[in-house]
C-alpha cells in the first residue's frame, strides 16, 4: 500500500467456521479439503524457500495421527512437541489433535529439568523432538519419566548408530501411519469426530513469575471461538503472507501461525532461526506481521542507525518525510480528515523516502502490523504510523485463548488496545484489574485447582493480572501488570513498563528494568544494544575489548546517561530515573533472565542483580 | 603502557568485515594468546598489526609509536617479526639462505654470524640441514626454520600464526618448548594465534577469545582454561551425556 487510506480490515463477510464444525480437528480437515493445493507454509531448506500445500500439510498430519493411533493413542492422551518453529511442529500438532489427542508445546530453549517438569505435569505419552540436542534432554531425564512411551525425532543427524526401542525417526513414524491407514482406511475420519467441543485441545505452559510453570488447558470451543473472532482481532485473508519466528508453544505464535490459518488460509513462512528474523523479514516481506515489541524496537533502531551512516541530505530528506508522515498520522489517530495539500505532500514523501525505508526493514508489502505479548511504546507506534504502516496493539493472554480486544476497521488509536471482542465481557475490578468473561476464557490450569480458582472466580470472570483504564466508549488502556506496579516509599504509584518503553525507544537500549518499589527514588538496570553501541564506541574511539568492557567504558555510560536524561525530561519528577546500572552480560533467549519473547524477567532480574541494585541505593546518584 | 596496543581495529576485505572493533594489549615479556575458530579473524588481526593490511579504522601502537598505515618493512624494522600461517619458507632456497633472508636488513657481518649461531644453537636440526632446500624439510623443521628466520632480526615482538598447524603432537610439544624458551631465555614478547587452545593456554600469560571479528572473552591463561565455554568449544571437554556420544554443542554464552 502506498497511502494510509487503505483500510486495515477487509473483514471476512461471514463466519469462517463452516456449519457443523465445532472442533479444531474438524476445522483442520475441512480447511485442508477446501484449500487443497493452495500453499500453506514455506520454510528454508539449504537456503531455498520450499513450500507445503494444504494437501501436503493434511497428508503429513493424517499419517502422524494414524501412526499415533497405531501406537495406542487414546482420546485425550497427551502428545508433547519439543522443537523450534518448523513445519513438522504443525504436522504433529494437527496430527495429534486430529487423532483425538491433546497437544502440548515445550520451549526449545528449556533446560532438561524444565522439559522433564512439563512432560511429567502434562503426563505426556508421546514426545516429538527436533533433533539430537532436544532428544538428549528427554533421555537424560528418562528415569523420571516412566509415562513417556515413544520419542520421535525429526532430524536424525548424528543418531545413525543410535538405537533404542522407544526412539524412532519421524520418517519411520510416517511409515507406521501408512501401514495403519492401509489396514484401517476409515480410522482418520472417525478419529476426527472423537473430540467434543468442551474437551481440551491443547495445553499451553506459561511461566508464572512465582512457582513452577502452569499448564493452561484450552478447549476446542475456546480455540474455535478465538479463530472465529480473529477477524476482528487482527484481520487477515487467504492472500496474506506472514512470518513465524516465536516458538510455537507461545500462545501468540500458536494462534497466529498454527490456528488462525485454519480459518483464513494464507501462507505462513517460517524464519530460519530467532537470530535471522531481520534477514528473513527482508526476504519474505510479509503482508501481515505480528511481533513482540523487541522486534519493532530493533527495526526502528535499524533505521536510526542506517541514517547515521547516510549523507546529510539523506538525513534531511528523512526528517522532512517523517514529519509529513507524523502530521498525517496525527490526524488519523484523532479521526480527522487529512487535507488535500497534506495528502499530496505525503504522496511525495512516500514516493521519495518512506517507501524505501519500509523496504529496508522488510515492510515493503506490509498491510497490517501488530505488536503483542508486552506493552509497546506509543512513540514507537506513532513512528510506524508515520512511516505508513498502520500498527495496532494486540491484547490477549494464554488464559483468554490469546484474544481479548479489537479495534474498528478505520480506527487508529495509539496507546489503547480497543474494545472487548463480540460475545465477551470486560470490566475492571475495584483495584483496576482487568476482568474478562466469555467463551474465550480457558478451562483452567492442569492439576492446579487452587491456581485455577485464583484465575477464574465463582462468577466466571478471568482475573488477568493486568491493571487498566476503561473509557466510557469501552476502549481499554493497559497500565501494567498488577504485580509490577511500583509504589515508592513516598507512596507514589509508578508504572514501570511505561518508563521502560521510553528507554527502549533509544537505539542504544535493548531492554530495561525499572526499580523503585518501596524505595526513595526510581532506578533502572539497562541492557545496551550490542551492535549499535559498538558502532557508536568505534566512531567515538571508545576503547573496549569484550561486551563486559563495553558496558564499563565511561563513554558508553555517558551515552546511556544522555539517553536516560532525554527520557527523564518527559517524566514527572517522582518517575525520573535517578540512578542506573548497565548489565554487563549479553543475554539471549537461552538465559533464564529472558522470556521467550526476549524480555527481561523482572522478578528474576530483581533477585539476580540484588547487589547491583542495593549499590545504586547505597550510593544514591547517577552512576 | 603496554608494548603493543591495539585499539578498536576494524578491518575489511572489500565489503566483508573481518574485524569489528578489536582492542587488545600485549605487555612486554608476556606471551599472549588469541584463540578462535576458522574465520574468526585471527590471521587478519596479525596481518593488520604487521602492516600487510591497513585497518579501516582504529589504531595499532608499538613501543609508543603508531604503526597503522605503515608498510610492513617499517613495522619489521621497529622490531616486530611475523611468522605466518603455513610457515611460508622460501622452498627453493637452502636453510642457510632462508636464515640469511631473515637477516637481510642487518649490515653488520659480525652480528649476522652471531645471530646465525644463536639460531643454530636453538635449532641444532637446522644446522644439520643447512645446505638442504627448505622445501625438502619436514613440517616441524619448516616451522623451526620460520621461527629461526624471524629470530634473525632480533625482534622485540613475534607474531606467531598457528605454529602448531599440521604438526604431530610430539612436534607440537617441541615447538611449544621452543616458544617458551624464546620468551624466557631470549626475552621475546609473543603474540600467538591458535586453534589449538590447549597448547596456547598452557603457554600464555593472558588470552583473548575472538569470534567473528569480536573479542568475546579475555582473561589470564589459567582462568580461561577453567571457563566452561572455552572448555566446551575450544578444549573439547564436555559431558558425554547418556548416549555416550554427543554431536551438538550447547549454545555459546561467554559470561
Amino acid at each position: 500500500m502506498n497511502e494510509m487510506t487503505a483500510s486495515r480490515a477487509p473483514a471476512a463477510p461471514s463466519s469462517v467456521i463452516p456449519p457443523g464444525v465445532d472442533t479444531v480437528a474438524k476445522l483442520f480437515w475441512s480447511t485442508v479439503e477446501a484449500r487443497g493445493d493452495a500453499p500453506a507454509m514455506t520454510h528454508k531448506d539449504f537456503g531455498i524457500w520450499k513450500s507445503f500445500s494444504w494437501r501436503d500439510y493434511g497428508a503429513h498430519a493424517r499419517l502422524t495421527g494414524l501412526a499415533l493411533r497405531s501406537l495406542g493413542l487414546k482420546p485425550g492422551d497427551l502428545v508433547a512437541i519439543l522443537a523450534e518453529s518448523i513445519p513438522e511442529w504443525l504436522f504433529c500438532d494437527m496430527g495429534a489433535i486430529g487423532a483425538g489427542g491433546v497437544s502440548v508445546g515445550i520451549y526449545p530453549t528449556s533446560s532438561r529439568d524444565q522439559v522433564a517438569y512439563v512432560l511429567t505435569d502434562a503426563g505426556a505419552r508421546f514426545v516429538f523432538v527436533e533433533d539430537e540436542e532436544q532428544l538428549d534432554k528427554v533421555l537424560e531425564k528418562r528415569a523420571e519419566l516412566p509415562g513417556v512411551e515413544t520419542i520421535v525425532v525429526y532430524d536424525m543427524k548424528g543418531l545413525r548408530s543410535f538405537s533404542d526401542p522407544a526412539v524412532m525417526s519421524y520418517e519411520a513414524l510416517l511409515d507406521l501411519g501408512r501401514a495403519y491407514e492401509a489396514a484401517h482406511p476409515d480410522a482418520w475420519e472417525t478419529s476426527l469426530q472423537v473430540a467434543k467441543p468442551e474437551d481440551p485441545a491443547i495445553f499451553v505452559y506459561t511461566s508464572g513469575t512465582t512457582g513452577p510453570p502452569k499448564g493452561a488447558k484450552l478447549s476446542h470451543a475456546n480455540l474455535i471461538f478465538a479463530i472465529e473472532h480473529w477477524r476482528e482481532f487482527a484481520p487477515t485473508t487467504g492472500r496474506d503472507h506472514t512470518l513465524a519466528f516465536l516458538p510455537l508453544c507461545h500462545m501468540a505464535e500458536r494462534m497466529m501461525t498454527g490456528l488462525r490459518p485454519l480459518g483464513y488460509g494464507g501462507v505462513v513462512n517460517f524464519a530460519e532461526s530467532p537470530d535471522t528474523v531481520l534477514e528473513n523479514l527482508q526476504e519474505v516481506s510479509p503482508t501481515v506481521f505480528i511481533a513482540v515489541p523487541r522486534i519493532w524496537e530493533k527495526l526502528h533502531a535499524l533505521v536510526q542507525m542506517s541514517l547515521g551512516d547516510g549523507t546529510a541530505f539523506e538525513r534531511w530528506a528523512y526528517r522532512r518525510a517523517i514529519a509529513v508522515g507524523e502530521a498525517v498520522a496525527e490526524r488519523r489517530v484523532a479521526g480527522k480528515p487529512v487535507p488535500l495539500g497534506l495528502r499530496a505532500l505525503y504522496a511525495l514523501a512516500d514516493l521519495l523516502v518512506l517507501r524505501n525505508t519500509r523496504r529496508l526493514i522488510g515492510m515493503g508489502h506490509a498491510r497490517l502490523i501488530g505488536s503483542g505479548a508486552a506493552p509497546i511504546s506509543p512513540d514507537l507506534m506513532r513512528w510506524y504510523l508515520a512511516l505508513g504502516i498502520p500498527m495496532f496493539e494486540l491484547y490477549g493472554q494464554t488464559e483468554c485463548s490469546g484474544v481479548a480486544t479489537y479495534y474498528g476497521a478505520d480506527e487508529y488509536r495509539v496507546g489503547t488496545v480497543g474494545r472487548a471482542l463480540a460475545g465477551t465481557e470486560l470490566k475492571l475490578a475495584p483495584d483496576g484489574e482487568i476482568l474478562m468473561r466469555g467463551p474465550h476464557v480457558f478451562m483452567g490450569y492442569h492439576n492446579k485447582p487452587e491456581r485455577t480458582a485464583e484465575a477464574i472466580d465463582a462468577e466466571g470472570w478471568l482475573h488477568t493480572g493486568d491493571i487498566g483504564v476503561l473509557g466510557n466508549d469501552g476502549v481499554l488502556k493497559i497500565t501494567d501488570r498488577k504485580s509490577d506496579i511500583i509504589i515508592t516509599s513516598g507512596g507514589k504509584n509508578i508504572t514501570p513498563s511505561e518508563i521502560e518503553n521510553k528507554l527502549k525507544f533509544s537505539p542504544y537500549i535493548t531492554d530495561a528494568v525499572v526499580i523503585g518499589d518501596g524505595r526513595k527514588f526510581v532506578s533502572a538496570l539497562i541492557m545496551i544494544d550490542q551492535d549499535n553501541v559498538e558502532k557508536y564506541a568505534l566512531k567515538q574511539r571508545i576503547v573496549f575489548t569484550d561486551y563486559a568492557s563495553l558496558t564499563r567504558a565511561q563513554g558508553v555510560r555517558d551515552l546511556v546517561a544522555g539517553e536516560v536524561d532525554r527520557v527523564n525530561r518527559t517524566l514527572a519528577n517522582v518517575e525520573q530515573i535517578k540512578a542506573f546500572r548497565l548489565l554487563d552480560v549479553l543475554l539471549t533467549a537461552e538465559d533464564e533472565e529472558m522470556t521467550p519473547t526476549l524480555k527481561l524477567r523482572r522478578k528474576f532480574v530483581h533477585e539476580k542483580y540484588r547487589p547491583e541494585i542495593e549499590a545504586m541505593y547505597a550510593k544514591g546518584q547517577v552512576g | 603502557m603496554a608494548l603493543l596496543e591495539v585499539r578498536n581495529v576494524e578491518t575489511y576485505y572489500g565489503p566483508v568485515v573481518a574485524l569489528r572493533g578489536v582492542s587488545l594489549d600485549v605487555e612486554a615479556g608476556q606471551i599472549v594468546a588469541v584463540l578462535g575458530a576458522n574465520g574468526a579473524g585471527k590471521t587478519t588481526l596479525l596481518k593488520t598489526i604487521c602492516g600487510a593490511i591497513d585497518p579501516h579504522s582504529g589504531s595499532v601502537a608499538f613501543d609508543g609509536a603508531r604503526l597503522d598505515g605503515r608498510d610492513t618493512w617499517e613495522v619489521a624494522k621497529r622490531g616486530i617479526a611475523h611468522v605466518p600461517e603455513g610457515r611460508e619458507v622460501f622452498r627453493h632456497l637452502s636453510v642457510h639462505d632462508n636464515l640469511m633472508m631473515g637477516g637481510y636488513t642487518i649490515r653488520d657481518r659480525g652480528r649476522l654470524a652471531e645471530d646465525m649461531k644463536r639460531v643454530y644453537d636453538l635449532f641444532p636440526r637446522l644446522q644439520e640441514r643447512a645446505r638442504q632446500h627448505a622445501g625438502d624439510l619436514s613440517g616441524g623443521e619448516q616451522q623451526m626454520l620460520a621461527l629461526g628466520r624471524a629470530l634473525m632480526m632480533r625482534p622485540k615482538l613475534m607474531l606467531l600464526d598457528e605454529p602448531s598447524l599440521g604438526l604431530s603432537p610430539l612436534l607440537v610439544t617441541e615447538i611449544l618448548n621452543i616458544v617458551r624458551q624464546l620468551n624466557e631465555a631470549h626475552g621475546v614478547t609473543i603474540l600467538l594465534v591458535e586453534q589449538n587452545a590447549n597448547m596456547a593456554l598452557d603457554l600464555a600469560d593472558f588470552g583473548y577469545v575472538l569470534e567473528v571479528g569480536r573479542i568475546v572473552l579475555k582473561g589470564a591463561g589459567t582462568r580461561l582454561k577453567d571457563n566452561d565455554d572455552v572448555k566446551e568449544f575450544y578444549l573439547g571437554i564436555r559431558e558425554d551425556g547418556v548416549r555416550g556420544v554427543r554431536r551438538w554443542k550447547r549454545k555459546k554464552q561467554w559470561r
